[in-house]
């Protein structure tokens, strides 16, 4: 009978409570879900309860093939868990310190409440911060949890989350950059203006060479004075005769 | 008699209208090739880096052809009144002349506008815009044109990018060797910026909260001044020509009758 109580008592003392919830990216309406180097979670809201109100809820972020155990001491602030070497020298890192006060239940309506991880660029490179909540290195794929510490001793922590890959940036693929294609505008108007210019300068050779400076055709109607001075020179040709009887 | 002198008049009336109209056309189009050529929109820049700005080599030609049109309607006129063999075939020619010169201009305009693809500016943006070593004078200089220019662009339009804020996160850019992802993942100027040319919300900006940031593609924005130059050009040019060609036509049956 006492081993039981035994182990009861055991359970007990380990007390690490363990939630079913599994963070998750922010929605899709946001712009900057995942970027190169960052990227944007749901808040914890009404998921830890009043057992954790005196603790830190620190966000763990580890490389989603590592395995991270938590021992009975998480001590936050130790090379161990420090942002600076990940994941070089370590497979995970505690950031976002929090405590309950921050993700207050019930989330308010029409509020955005999310946590951007990778904001913090001026701690990236200083070892003094290990918390700092810096740029990751890679585009991945990552795994976070949340995890509640009093002081050193887990609390509650909830489940790891999907893998999560960041984006990555490629060249631009020099396509048909230059030299689109052909539009049919383009090709109507380039040849039906050298239809219309050939035949101009065809038409303009035929009048030079048959045309000449003689008038073209049986009639020269075209030419009003050319008409009134025959009808001139016929006068005076009729009027001599006259003249000398 | 008469008759024939009505015939006569009438053509002499059509032609000397058909030069009215191709000298108000001369007009028209040298005021619309300075209307391009002024670059309102200020694009200018992001086809002088491309080094494909032939569309502004067509309106400057379109310009010329446009006086040399008002000058020659008028000889044409003139001609036609005296019907001086001389006089139409001096503007016979120099017609052809321009008529050469006015198709060029079109072709250029039609061809070179096939050439702006969206592809094409998002290469200049992403190799060029706050491009911080820049090799000599002329690099720098378009280096500056294409920053300036898009700066301008992403205030005036509230866009971002060629297709919208991905662009900057989809490729590698100059603007991402100097600036790092976290704190930029789009360029600043993508934000709403307030009177002060400061972003109203930079955290939302970065987050990428609609109303924070830009969300639309420049692409409409450059796209649609550019091809009203470049069809107004081209297809108001081919307009001209057409016209032309039947009055020249008509020219050319009247020098050979007189």
């Amino acid at each position: 009978t006492m081993l039981p109580l035994l182990l009861l008592l055991l359970a007990t003392a380990h007390g690490l409570q363990e939630l079913q919830y599994v963070p998750t990216l922010a929605g899709t309406k946001l712009g900057g879900r995942t970027t190169g180097s960052t990227f944007v979670l749901e808040q914890p809201r009404c998921i830890f309860d009043s057992t954790t109100s005196g603790t830190d809820i620190w966000l763990v972020v580890a490389s989603s093939t590592a395995t991270v155990s938590f021992t009975d001491s998480v001590q936050p602030g130790t090379p161990q868990w420090a942002f600076q070497n990940f994941p070089a020298n370590t497979s995970a890192y505690l950031t976002l310190r929090a405590t309950l006060l921050h993700y207050p239940c019930p989330k308010a309506s029409g509020e955005i409440t999310v946590l951007r991880v990778g904001s913090e660029t001026v701690c990236a490179n200083n070892t003094s911060r290990p918390t700092c909540n810096g740029p990751l290195p890679s585009p991945g794929p990552y795994r976070v949890k949340f995890l509640s510490l009093n002081g050193s001793t887990p609390v509650a922590e909830t489940r790891w989350s999907q893998p999560i890959t960041l984006r990555t940036a490629r060249q631009l693929p020099s396509g048909p950059e230059a030299g689109g294609r052909r539009s049919a505008g383009m090709i109507a108007i380039t040849s039906i203006l050298s239809i219309l210019l050939a035949v101009l300068l065809a038409v303009l050779l035929a009048m030079l060479a048959f045309c000449g400076s003689d008038p073209c055709g049986s009639s020269s109607i075209f030419k009003p004075e050319a008409a009134s001075i025959r009808r001139y020179n016929t006068h005076h040709v009729y009027d001599q005769p006259a003249a000398r009887l | 008699m008469a008759k024939t002198d009505n015939g006569i008049r009438i053509f002499q009336g059509l032609l000397i209208l058909g030069n009215v109209v191709i000298g108000m056309c001369g007009i028209a189009l040298t005021a619309e090739c300075i209307f391009f050529v002024s670059d309102p929109y200020g694009l200018y820049p992001l086809l002088e880096a491309t080094e494909n700005d032939d569309i502004y080599a067509a309106a400057w030609i379109g310009i010329f052809v446009g006086f040399a049109l008002l000058a020659l309607s008028i000889l044409g006129i003139v001609g036609v009144i005296k019907s001086n063999k001389t006089l139409l075939l001096v503007y016979i020619i120099l017609m052809l002349i321009t008529y050469a010169f006015e198709m060029a201009s079109c072709i250029t305009a039609a061809t070179h506008r096939d050439f702006l693809t969206p592809n094409l500016f998002l290469k200049q943006m992403l190799e060029r815009y706050q491009k911080s070593e820049t090799d000599n004078n002329n690099d720098k200089w378009m280096t500056n044109g294409v920053t300036k220019t898009w700066d301008n662009l992403m205030l005036q339009n509230q866009c971002c990018g060629v297709h919208g804020p991905s662009d900057w996160q989809e490729y590698t850019s100059a603007f991402r060797m100097t600036h790092n992802d976290a704190d930029f993942p789009w360029p600043h100027n993508c934000c709403v910026l307030d009177a002060r040319g400061s972003p109203i919300n930079l955290d939302g900006c970065k987050l990428g909260v609609s109303g924070f940031y830009n969300k639309n593609g420049c692409y409409g924005a450059i796209s649609g001044p550019m091809n009203r130059q470049a069809w107004g050009v081209a297809w108001f040019g081919f307009a001209i020509l057409c016209w032309t060609f039947c009055v020249l036509l008509g020219t050319m049956f009247y020098w050979s009758r007189i």
